[in-house]
């Protein structure tokens, strides 16, 4: 793809901002970008400094983890195609993002979910959220089921201390079954969202 | 001058801090966090002054309106207080040491026995805070639970069907919920196997600090097992998780003692007199001093070696020696050299006041 300034070069940096949903492209070569951004007042992306990014992106310290952040070799490796994103609702840029590891605004979620994405697959034990969600109190029911197995785990205690293992035996079976219970639900959500 | 609010919470006891929960002697206590925002609006990190002072309003309003932390709270706008006010609310747990230093827009309410504390416009617009004595998440869960759902009828919490509970930061997000265990194990320290069991929890995905700050800063050999992620797990199922993982710790730990006392105990009775020989008669204490012997006497409440000491007078101590408390006590500032002395004669004080009765 070419500069859509000079038409020469190949573009390097792509611009694309997310307003309202709809996105608006802009596909620059490193030089035009540079020179625009430290000519032109109109070429204002809210507080979005072309030239600052280019050369003082390597200051920027992750704060992300499994984000990490782009290094001056990077950035001056022009045959690699690295896009910077802004959020259109609360201004927030990918390398706010990068350098404070943390997003602006709920919206940010969706204009930033590829780099998030990554991220959130070292940070978590899962991709999707499984546990309770506004307007329903269906956690009530498992967390009775969790206060029981509580109960059950305190007797099972007090019995191996006391050396009574035969009824100790048969609280860990009933342990095991309301163990399976409160699984089962999620083994089967798992399954339908592959 | 208005009634100073940050003094009267220090007339009640905190009642996490009572020695009456499940594991007592070695889980001092049990925290549930939840963080929240409302939609729309973005996060205290990007948000205009005008924004921050809207999120205020309308969870203030919530709050109130909901009546979720009962009638005997507290309501503290952070501009109306010093920095040592401020420092005495991070000092009992109330607060997060950023949320000391953000003073623009931000609240806390707190319930007069410091069981549930709401910080407003920290990291995100809402964290809730919910403590109780012992090991018991559950009893925590149930509880902020309850909270939670009363304060979602009035504000439109910020979800998403796929990553749940939108945070801030993206390593909240999904249930925003942090729950930990503050532990004392000072049998595994003395014995050398902390740093064994430490590696052992971090391998199943909990993290494991010290109380008093970051890494391996273990003073007081108080250290904090919390669960690291937030995504794709229940919350009942990380709570369940770390449960497990943290009665075997406890386990280890009293197996650790036993054994101690069984083959070492002229060594563990001699560091825990001394300990106390230090405590009851030091003119000058250092904090880091104060604490690990604390953690000594601690033990030989649990070993029965104090007959009048309880592990309340030294659960407390274990917050009440710190630099913003004694400043408050001392009703002037004091600095290094003169806190240790009135650190000290603190000390010298609680204790000889409980009594003491030195068992064989």
């Amino acid at each position: 793809m070419l500069c859509d300034i000079c038409n020469k070069h190949e573009a390097t940096i792509h611009i694309q901002e997310v307003i309202n949903s709809k996105k608006k492209a802009m596909h620059l070569c490193s030089e035009c970008a540079v020179k625009k951004s430290q000519n032109d007042p109109s070429f204002d992306f809210g507080g979005f400094n072309l030239a600052e990014m280019l050369y003082n992106i390597s200051e920027s310290q992750s704060g992300f983890p499994g984000l990490s952040p782009i290094s001056e070799n990077e950035t001056l490796d022009e045959s690699k195609e690295t896009e910077y994103l802004k959020c259109g609702n609360c201004q927030w840029t990918l390398k706010t993002l990068r350098r404070t590891g943390r997003v602006g605004c709920p919206e940010c979620y969706n204009v930033f979910r590829e780099a998030i994405d990554n991220a959130l697959e070292n940070m978590h034990r899962g991709k999707l959220h499984v546990g309770k969600k506004p307007g329903s109190k269906s956690t009530d029911k498992s967390s009775n089921f969790m206060l029981k197995l509580m109960k059950l785990q305190k007797k099972l205690d007090e019995l191996v201390q006391r050396e009574e293992y035969e009824k100790a035996a048969e609280i860990r079976d009933k342990i095991n079954s309301l163990k399976k219970k409160i699984n089962a639900p999620k083994a089967k959500k798992k399954n339908a969202s592959k | 001058m208005p009634l100073n609010k940050i003094d009267k919470l220090l007339e009640h006891d905190v009642s996490w801090l009572l020695d009456s929960g499940p594991d007592g002697d070695i889980a001092i206590s049990s925290r549930i966090r939840l963080a929240r925002n409302i939609q729309s609006l973005p996060f205290p990190i990007a948000a205009t002054a005008g924004q921050l002072e809207q999120i205020q309003t309308a969870a203030e309003l919530a709050l109130k309106k909901s009546k979720v932390i009962g009638k005997e709270y507290l309501d503290i706008h952070m501009s109306d207080y010093s920095e040592l006010d401020r420092q005495i609310l991070l000092e009992r747990r109330l607060i997060s040491s950023e949320f000391v230093e953000k003073k623009e827009h931000t609240s806390l309410f707190v319930k007069q026995d410091e069981s549930c504390a709401i910080m407003i416009n920290e990291e995100d617009h809402i964290r809730i805070q919910a403590l109780c004595p012992g090991l018991q998440l559950f009893k925590v869960w149930e509880q902020i639970n309850k909270l939670d759902l009363e304060l979602e009828k009035s504000l439109p919490y910020a979800y998403d069907s796929q990553l749940g509970y939108l945070t801030s930061c993206p390593t909240n997000v999904g249930t925003g919920m942090r729950a930990s265990v503050m532990l004392h194990l000072p049998g595994l320290v003395l014995s050398e196997r902390i740093n064994a069991a430490i590696q052992g929890v971090s391998k199943l995905g909990l993290a494991v600090r010290g109380i008093f700050g970051e890494g391996t800063d273990n003073r007081g050999n108080l250290f904090q097992v919390s669960n690291q992620s937030t995504l794709g797990e229940s919350e009942t199922h990380i709570i369940d998780r770390l449960s497990t993982v943290i009665t075997q710790l406890v386990m280890h730990e009293k197996n650790c003692r036993l054994s101690l006392l069984k083959n070492k105990k002229h060594f563990l009775l001699d560091h825990i007199g001394r300990s106390y020989g230090l405590l009851r008669h030091a003119y000058t204490l250092s904090s880091e001093e104060a604490l690990n012997s604390l953690s000594d006497i601690r033990i030989g409440v649990d070993m029965g070696m104090f007959n009048s000491i309880d592990l309340h007078t030294v659960n407390k101590l274990f917050m009440t020696i710190n630099p913003a408390h004694l400043q408050k006590f001392a009703q002037k500032e004091l600095n290094s050299q003169e806190r240790d002395i009135f650190r000290a004669a603190f000390v010298r004080k609680q204790l000889k006041n409980a009594k003491h009765s030195q068992g064989e």
